[in-house]
């Protein structure tokens, strides 16, 4: 029989592709089904927030947070506000840490369910994405509660929370805490357990530690290869130090393991909230700051575990109200960019249930 | 000789507030320093080095421009050190240079070192570090499209978040907005 | 009603001719009742199911919502990409749509059979004709010049012939029972001496069935060919209007044809106690669909090679288990 001549099919999937997750473009070279070459192009959601970081002061910076992440902006608050803090060396009330990590765990838990719901949905199950989203749709409603916003909530200052939770939020939220763990319950039946999600996800997308680190990875892409490295238990920030909770790892660094890390790091953040809602005392919310923020001069570095990894913030200072220069290290950029190795020999469906485990968020990606 | 004249430029604002009870984060900063500090001069000599001190409790060592590369591989490949995962690369336009920032980790030591590299605004060039962490393609991409630092030896250079046509580099401070 | 078959043994004549015509409008009508009713019946079940509401603005209860849609389908423009290969892509949907239809001719609904024909090879007829959709769908999908098209299309295409098989072969242990390709004697044979549904003895070959039937009509788990998350919409990306409408329509019509066939092959069809035939009938038919959505519901989608794999590997050798096991104990027990 003689040789079939095929030819390459270059394929643009995306900026409008139902499962890129917003704008991300992947130029593909398809033979058949099967993936010879992958090209991320980012850069549609490029707004310049470090550019305009450097015309704005430290607090009129933290909206600009929120859209970066958009799912977990509390995260991105707690990322420059901690380290504003840091490099100011300020002390910040008792009560408004405990706020801040309540805060940020249930967005964690939240920013989580998106994954959990867009994942499947990926993968083609419709379902658990709207039961992942009415759980998700009680979180927004605390937040919405607390700081008036669903998604952007520009809630942390620095020195603080912007306001303190408003009466019966806490007793709400200690309710909320054993109705999410069972809900856990009825995800793991509907997901985890079935045969066909098993086979699209189990050593698919799988890398080892070795390689994780040197792409530098973080968060769950790193910690699902088996690596223990949680910021918050590694390099203690805020009072991290103060909770009980493991730091959730994988064994292969396949998607799976992705997957059963953010199902196991939901029920962690759980605990941590339910044992900060123990211990949060009374308080104010917001610390004796100088009226105008100045960073004294110098260069700092400070990260935090972010929902996708570090999430770092490096802040250049001349000593004035506004950052020379201000850098975000976004978890989401870097961690895209072992995508092309993950997708070569890959295919199509492959390169769905991959992209979706690495879990980016393009407003993090482009910044 | 240099080392004589530097030393007590880094050493300077310890003693200022020695008086004081001395942060032990300092302290601990110092001691990082040092130990780092002799671990390169013992491999390279003085010369490769700008200046190496202690910014805001974290080791800082600036790297002249030829050695970078050199420096960096000791960095990451010596075993006493092992700076192996790498966490930020961020350039600054400073006006009369530009300047990349690199935060690396080491699990033998357990604590990161930064470290940076100068090249002048005119045709500004550093050499790519790419093929020792992998994590900083993307980062040295974003550098070369909004700071206009050129990276020999990188794979892949391109622009990544603006359009290829693009003309200038935004995050450079004399940049004008055209309408 | 006889009337209506009078052209078996008697010549051809006017009368007879517009008999015909009158029955396929009303099945027709009766048909594009049926789709518009499974649509908004597929998403109040899967809306149930998914903790929200589904359509309720459209008329009482939402009822009207389908007919909307139709409607806007139907008056909205029809579109030709420029580099698409027209006359092919023109005709596509309607190739893809016209043996969903004509299918239908076999099924018995009630025990007098009206308007359909109580075909001697009623089976192999379904079979024959349901096979030239995948026509229909490769064509649309290489004639559209779009490349998720052209994937969604080549998928489709190695979906259905390969779920073909073992769907016919499943299909073959009910004949063997039966001793008949005539889906009214299959019906009356259930009705006759051991008093069960062929779903009893046939259960391997109705569980091959089911899974077949699903791949078959390109429903989750199996809806590699339109794969939003990966292909956008797979073959019929590009089409918009009416036509688009062609393709949703013959979808929809096989899922109630392929419903209809397993009733009538695996549930006994019309036949019940105290009901009406043809209402024992629509329950059956209705169970079947409503069994669809829910799988819709539940299942994440397959790849691709694991949907070859497993049709080969696993359905067809089964298939022919079932159809030698079937064929001896009919021997033993005769």
């Amino acid at each position: 029989m003689g040789e079939i001549r095929t030819e390459e099919l270059l394929m643009n999937i995306g900026p409008q592709h139902p499962s890129t997750h917003g704008v991300l473009r992947v130029v593909v070279k398809v033979d058949g089904e099967l993936i010879v070459d992958a090209d991320p192009v980012v850069g549609y959601l490029h707004r310049g927030t470090e550019k305009l970081a450097e015309d704005l002061q430290y607090t009129q910076i933290i909206p600009y947070t929120d859209r970066m992440d958009y799912l977990s902006s509390m995260v991105n608050n707690h990322a420059i506000v901690n380290a504003v803090e840091k490099a100011m060396d300020l002390q910040i009330p008792e009560r408004a840490e405990y706020m801040r990590i309540i805060v940020v765990e249930l967005n964690r838990l939240m920013s989580h369910l998106v994954f959990l719901g867009t994942y499947l949905l990926d993968l083609g199950a419709m379902t658990p994405f709207l039961y992942a989203f009415a759980d998700r749709e009680k979180i927004v409603e605390f937040f919405n509660r607390l700081c008036g916003a669903r998604l952007t909530y520009n809630y942390m200052r620095i020195g603080g929370v912007k306001w303190d939770a408003p009466n019966g939020w806490l007793d709400d939220v200690r309710e909320f805490v054993p109705y999410m763990r069972k809900q856990f319950d009825m995800f793991h039946e509907l997901v985890t357990g079935n045969e066909i999600f098993l086979q699209r996800v189990k050593g698919i997308g799988q890398f080892d530690t070795e390689t994780a680190l040197n792409f530098a990875m973080s968060g769950i892409n790193l910690r699902s290869t088996g690596f223990n490295w949680d910021l918050r238990k590694n390099k203690p920030y805020s009072i991290y130090d103060r909770f009980d909770f493991d730091v959730i790892v994988g064994e292969n660094g396949d998607c799976f393991d992705r997957y059963m890390c953010h199902m196991k790091e939901m029920v962690e953040s759980l605990k941590i909230v339910e044992q900060a809602l123990e211990q949060i005392p009374e308080g104010p919310v917001m610390g004796k700051v100088p009226k105008i923020i100045r960073v004294p001069a110098g260069e700092y570095y400070s990260a935090i575990e972010g929902t996708r990894g570090e999430l770092g913030v490096y802040i250049v200072s001349e000593g004035k109200d506004k950052p020379y220069r201000l850098k975000f290290r976004r978890p989401s950029f870097v961690n895209l960019q072992l995508l092309p190795q993950l997708l070569k020999g890959q295919s199509m469906a492959n390169l769905i249930a991959i992209l979706g485990a690495v879990d980016i968020v393009l407003g993090e990606v482009d910044a | 000789m240099s080392e004589e004249t530097k030393a007590p430029e880094t050493k300077a604002p310890e003693t200022e507030v020695a008086p004081e009870p001395v942060d032990p984060r300092v302290e601990r900063g110092n001691e990082r320093l040092e130990f780092l500090r002799a671990q390169l001069v013992s491999t390279f000599g003085e010369d490769v080095l700008e200046a190496a001190e202690l910014k805001q409790f974290q080791p800082t060592f600036t790297i002249k421009n030829a050695h970078w590369v050199d420096v960096v591989e000791h960095f990451k490949t010596h075993a006493a050190l092992g700076f192996t995962y790498p966490q930020l690369m961020a350039g600054t336009d400073y006006k009369e240079h530009i300047e990349v920032y690199v935060v690396v980790h080491s699990f033998t030591l357990d604590y990161d070192v930064a470290l940076k590299t100068r090249t002048p605004r005119e045709n500004p060039s550093i050499p790519s570090i790419t093929h020792l962490y992998a994590g900083f393609n993307w980062e040295e991409r974003e550098i070369y499209d909004l700071l206009g630092v050129d990276f020999p030896g990188h794979p892949d250079m391109r622009r990544i978040m603006l359009e290829d046509h693009w003309i200038g580099h935004p995050l450079r401070k004399d940049y004008v907005v055209e309408n | 009603m006889a009337d209506f078959f009078s052209w078996v043994d008697k010549p051809l004549d006017g009368m007879a001719f517009l008999n015909m015509v009158i029955g396929a409008v009303i099945v027709l009508a009766f048909i594009l009742g049926v789709v518009t009713y499974t649509i908004y019946f597929e998403r109040k079940v899967i809306g149930w199911m998914q903790w929200r509401i589904g359509p309720n603005r459209v008329g009482p209860l939402g009822l009207l919502q389908s007919i909307a849609d139709v409607l806007k389908l139907l008056i909205k423009e029809d579109i030709v990409p420029a580099k698409a290969d027209r006359n092919i892509f023109l005709i596509a949907p309607i190739l893809a749509f016209f043996p969903s239809f004509m299918v239908l001719a076999v099924i018995p609904f009630s025990a007098t059979h009206i308007f359909t024909a109580a075909s001697n090879v009623g089976v192999l007829y379904y079979i024959a004709l349901s096979a030239m959709t995948i026509i229909g769908v490769v064509l649309g999908g290489w004639a559209s010049n779009n490349k998720y098209s052209l994937i969604g299309g080549m998928r489709s295409a190695a979906q259905m012939i390969s779920y073909e098989v073992p769907l016919a072969m499943s299909m073959l242990g009910v004949i063997l029972l039966a001793g008949s390709l005539n889906l009214v004697k299959i019906v009356e044979a259930q009705q006759a001496f051991p008093y069960v549904w062929y779903v009893v003895p046939q259960i391997l070959g109705f569980i091959i069935f089911i899974i077949s039937a699903t791949a078959e009509l390109n429903r989750t788990p199996f809806d590699l060919p339109e794969a939003e998350s990966e292909l956008v919409a797979g073959y019929f990306t590009e089409y918009s209007g009416f036509r688009f409408a062609f393709y949703m329509l013959a979808e929809y019509v096989y899922v109630f044809a392929m419903s209809a066939l397993g009733t009538t092959m695996y549930f006994g069809g019309w036949s019940g106690p105290f009901l009406p035939g043809w209402l024992w009938f629509a329950i059956k038919v209705s169970c079947f669909i409503f069994f669809f959505f829910w799988v819709r519901a539940t299942m994440p989608r397959i790849r691709t090679d694991q949907l070859l794999t497993f049709a080969w590997k696993v359905l067809i050798p089964l298939s022919v288990v079932n159809l030698v096991a079937t064929a001896v104990l009919k021997y033993l027990l005769k």
